[in-house]
């Protein structure tokens, strides 16, 4: 070794420095430093430090003997000169051979002197433990997941960038009928249903900038079938790569048509197959342009006497009569119309684009279809139905709306006639909203017992005392003011509020008699007459009128419950079931109203009944010297062993005649009129004072 | 087919090697741009936004990156807006690449022999298409197979003359990697292998560029393979070698019929992706 050498940045240095430098670069144990020459035309080491010696395992004698190149096994000795460069350092990655024969991956750095004629070449292993081992913990990972996925059921795709796949499995090369060959790369791509590859790839790009995505997408079969799944994405990272995706595919074609099937039958009559009442609120919803610009019609069909169809030749050919007709709706309507079964005997026909005329042509269409005779059960039919039309207008705010002026307009064709076919007209429409703003309130009313009951007395004929109220609904509207019962019972029996109006008259009676009982003692009336209407004659009627009793602690005596002839003759057999149960309990039963109706005497003797009610009418007659019908059924009831209250008693005279004619009770404005609850409580105080 | 024997060294190569290694040296000073990218890309530490930052300031070079991620090729339908999504999409391997492309003026095509391209993106196509069978990654093998015959474009740009005749005469692989060797020395194969090192790369990827030319080397084989799906669609005249053979048994001739198919639809837009 020279004592002085040049260095790069030309600086001079000592000979103690280059000598401390050359004897820690021998004694070093991180590099194996060899230093490379010519000598007589061959490339040989012709020094190497402890470290090499070590390496190698070759002592320095060993190594002076040996060709350089020998060394390096991957490299002829002519490619030697691409490593051992004049004018630069260069770095390779080789074998370097052992003296064992075992050969090590090394980093060779081969640098040449300032002369150009003699190399250092350093030897840095790169096999060393914790390498082989992370390499080997990779592999080992790698391994798995290729197992993993390749064994997994699940259809599994794996991209390294964008969109082109590195890796897909069995599962699904099966899903799609093609080889990984094919699906490999972005050929997966075409897969994917045209119209599905947009939201793919939109989902795949949003994951490959980080995070996870799932799209829905139909993937097609290589033999043309569909199957619909949902492909969830996690975005992947290769650490020297860049980003990627892991695409599992779920297979939901069958879940779907599962759901699907749920939701036809949720949505669809299961009789006659057609959509139901929420479809078709759906359907007009959906079609429904506020302004009228949809010039959608509906068309509402109620089918004539089904009702005597079903109970005469039996449920099985109602059934069948219905069928029918939704086949023969179906196959008059224009495609695109919808025909909806909207419950019972009801079907609604949507049309869209059309104008009343138009609806009105349908209309007769569908009532002429339906005229074909057909047979059910031995018995040749013609089917006809009561049809409503409502064209939509801009009076239409919404789509219910319009389903409910078709209803409206049905009720009109029902009630003129059979077979009849009706357009819903504004008169109409005004007065069908009017009574629905009604009906909302006296819910409102009944909900917040806004409706209020006074107290009529009732006389007996005996002594002229009065022993008994009659209880009368009220009630006094906010905006409207008074509204007569005549209209609002009626109204609640049409909506289905009866039943909860009926209810709240009961238990105010009842509380109030028991306020009475407290406040006035033996100046309380002793009976309070309760009108039930004919919907609530039903099997829970008993139990109401106990829990009401037992609720303010009255005896059942204390109550009587009044009834129309109409409403016992609706059906006497169960009718007669109730007022036994009534009887039963110690309830008394009335019939309000008699002779107005349509009784039949042979019932009546079979029904357990305490009382009838002379109708304020044939009281009327009196004073025209028409004392007939009333006494006709003041002698009935006498002969029944009934007892009679007589309602409307106007004058004295009659109060007398009614006496003469044996009637028990007496109610009436000349003797006194419906009284508010305190009024009434005075009045029974002073009657009791002075009775 | 005839075994291969490894390239090596002539004894008295008719044309100076030295310049052409010394020319591997000059060119990361004219391009220093792309080769920050090449001496980064290959960190496990790199990152999209790092290259894209870099790539940012050579306008062209980030254009064709661009310009390739909303390619067919990757599918993405045109979805590639920012210049770090696109490094994220093509791949940091793909992104050195074309930095290497760049830098050894690859992309000048009236400086290379016929028909080099068309090549190199079959030889790509087909290797990353291969590669699965190969164990091997196909993004990885694209790469390789772009940068495969860099050392055909450093010994034309070095001995146009030379170099375009030995390019025409001899149209085999052996023929063209024999003459090579007779001519400079080194085979073409062999001093791409030599650059891509000297830059840092991967030795994944120098390994199947040393042993491309041992039939019995499984490390060679799917470049080998790659050759020869190459010629046999970019040369007329090619003489078909049994792909068993050169596959080391990893393909039948049944396989290569989608693969040729593929690569032929695949070729021109890569090309024009990459070269603009």
């Amino acid at each position: 070794m020279p004592a002085r050498t040049r260095v790069v940045d030309e600086h001079e240095v000592s000979a103690e420095i280059v000598a401390t430098v050359f004897h820690g670069v021998r004694v070093s144990d991180a590099m194996a430093i060899l230093v490379v020459e010519p000598v007589d035309g061959v490339l040989r080491v012709s020094w190497g430090n402890e470290k090499a010696v070590g390496l190698l395992g070759l002592a320095l004698e060993d190594l002076r003997a040996l060709a350089f190149h020998v060394l390096l096994p991957s490299l002829s000795p002519a490619e030697l000169k691409l490593l051992l460069r004049r004018e630069r350092a260069v770095s390779m990655a080789l074998p370097v051979r052992c003296a064992s024969g075992a050969v090590v991956d090394c980093a060779v750095t081969a640098v040449p002197s300032a002369a150009g004629r003699r190399w250092s070449v350093r030897l840095r292993s790169t096999a060393n433990e914790t390498e082989r081992a992370l390499r080997a913990t990779a592999d080992a990972s790698e391994r798995r997941f290729s197992t993993l996925t390749e064994r997994s059921p699940v259809p599994t795709l794996l991209s390294e960038q964008g969109m082109r796949l590195a890796h897909v499995n069995d599962a699904f090369c099966t899903l799609v009928g093609a080889q990984a060959e094919q699906l490999l790369g972005t050929g997966w791509m075409t897969t994917v249903h045209p119209e599905d590859l947009d939201g793919v790839i939109e989902q795949a790009v949003a994951v490959l900038d980080g995070g996870e995505g799932e799209a829905r997408a139909r993937l097609v079969h290589d033999d043309g079938g569909v199957r619909t799944t949902v492909i969830r994405f996690s975005h992947l990272f290769t650490p020297g790569v860049g980003a990627g995706f892991v695409a599992t595919i779920e297979d939901v074609t069958d879940r779907l048509a599962f759901e699907a099937r749920l939701a036809h039958q949720a949505n669809h009559d299961p009789l006659t197959g057609l959509p139901n009442r929420t479809l078709l609120a759906d359907h007009v919803i959906d079609h429904f342009t506020p302004g009228g610009g949809g010039r959608l019609a509906c068309i509402f069909l109620d089918l004539d006497d089904f009702k005597v169809v079903n109970d005469s030749l039996g449920h099985a050919a109602g059934d069948e009569l219905l069928v029918e007709v939704a086949r023969r709706l179906r196959a008059t309507v224009r495609p695109g119309d919808l025909v909806a079964r909207f419950g019972g005997d009801e079907f609604v026909v949507v049309a869209e684009d059309v104008d009343e005329d138009d609806a009105v042509a349908l209309a007769e269409r569908i009532g002429a279809a339906l005229r074909d005779p057909m047979t059910l059960g031995g018995v040749d039919v013609r089917p006809t139905a009561s049809v409503g039309v409502t064209v939509q207008t801009a009076e239409h705010v919404a789509a219910e709306e319009l389903i409910r002026d078709c209803d409206i307009a049905m009720y009109q064709a029902k009630a003129g006639g059979k077979g009849r076919i009706t357009v819903l007209d504004q008169h109409a429409r005004a007065e069908a909203r009017d009574k629905l703003r009604l009906v909302a309130d006296l819910r409102d009313a009944i909900e917040r017992r806004e409706i209020r009951c006074v107290y009529q007395p009732i006389f007996s004929t005996a002594d002229g005392q009065p022993v008994a109220v009659e209880t009368l609904a009220r009630w006094e509207h906010p905006e409207r003011g008074p509204i007569s019962p005549v209209t609002f019972v009626p109204l609640a029996e049409e909506t289905g509020l009866v039943s909860g109006l009926g209810l709240l008259v009961l238990d105010e009676t009842c509380r109030q008699l028991a306020e009475w009982d407290a406040q006035l003692g033996e100046a309380a009336p002793g009976r309070a007459n309760v009108n039930v209407s004919a919907l609530q004659l039903d099997a829970h009627l008993t139990g109401h009128v106990q829990s009401a009793l037992e609720r303010h602690g009255l005896r059942p005596h204390r109550l009587s419950i009044e009834l129309t002839e109409s409403a016992l003759m609706k059906d006497p057999a169960s009718a007669r079931e109730v007022l036994q149960q009534l009887r039963a309990l110690g309830v008394q039963v009335s019939i309000d109203d008699f002779g107005t109706g349509y009784s039949s005497l042979a019932y009546l003797r079979h029904l357990p009944l305490d009382c009838l009610k002379v109708d304020r009418s044939f009281v009327a007659e009196l004073a025209d010297g028409h004392p007939e019908i009333t006494s006709a059924i003041i002698a009935l009831a006498g002969s029944l062993g009934l007892c009679t209250v007589a309602e409307g008693v106007e004058t004295l005279e009659q109060a007398e005649e009614l006496t003469r004619l044996g009637a028990t009770y007496l109610q009436g404005f000349s003797l006194a009129e419906p009284l508010s609850a305190a009024d009434a409580t005075t009045w029974f105080a002073e009657a009791g004072a002075t009775g | 087919m005839t075994s291969l024997a490894t390239p090596t060294l002539a004894v008295a190569p008719v044309f100076d090697l030295e310049r052409v290694l010394a020319s591997i040296d000059t060119m990361a000073a004219q391009r220093p741009v792309a080769a920050q990218i090449v001496s980064i890309a290959n960190s496990d530490d790199a990152s999209a936004g790092e290259l894209s930052r870099i790539l940012a300031s050579d306008v062209a070079l980030a254009g064709r990156v661009m310009k390739l991620a909303n390619s067919a090729f990757y599918g993405m339908r045109g979805r590639v807006t920012s210049l770090q999504f696109a490094v994220t999409v093509i791949g940091f391997a793909t992104v050195r690449t074309m930095a290497t492309v760049a830098l050894t003026d690859l992309d000048d095509e009236s400086r290379l022999p016929e028909d080099f391209w068309e090549t190199s993106t079959s030889l790509a196509l087909a290797a990353s298409t291969l590669a699965p069978r190969f164990a091997e990654r196909p993004q990885d093998a694209l790469c390789l197979g772009l940068l495969a015959q860099m050392g055909v474009a450093l010994l034309h740009h070095n001995d146009p003359d030379g170099y375009g005749e030995l390019w025409t005469a001899e149209r085999s692989f052996d023929g063209r990697r024999a003459a090579e060797v007779q001519r400079y020395g080194i085979s073409a194969l062999r001093l791409t292998s030599v650059a891509l090192e000297q830059w840092g790369f991967p030795i994944g990827m120098l390994v199947p560029l040393k042993q491309v030319g041992d039939l019995s080397s499984f490390s060679g084989a799917l470049l080998r393979s790659a050759f020869e799906v190459a010629a046999r669609l970019v040369d007329r005249h090619h003489e078909e070698l049994p792909i068993e053979r050169v596959s080391c048994g990893q393909l039948r001739e049944r396989d290569l019929a989608p693969v040729l198919e593929q690569v032929r639809t695949d070729a021109a837009e890569l090309r024009q992706a990459l070269l603009g």
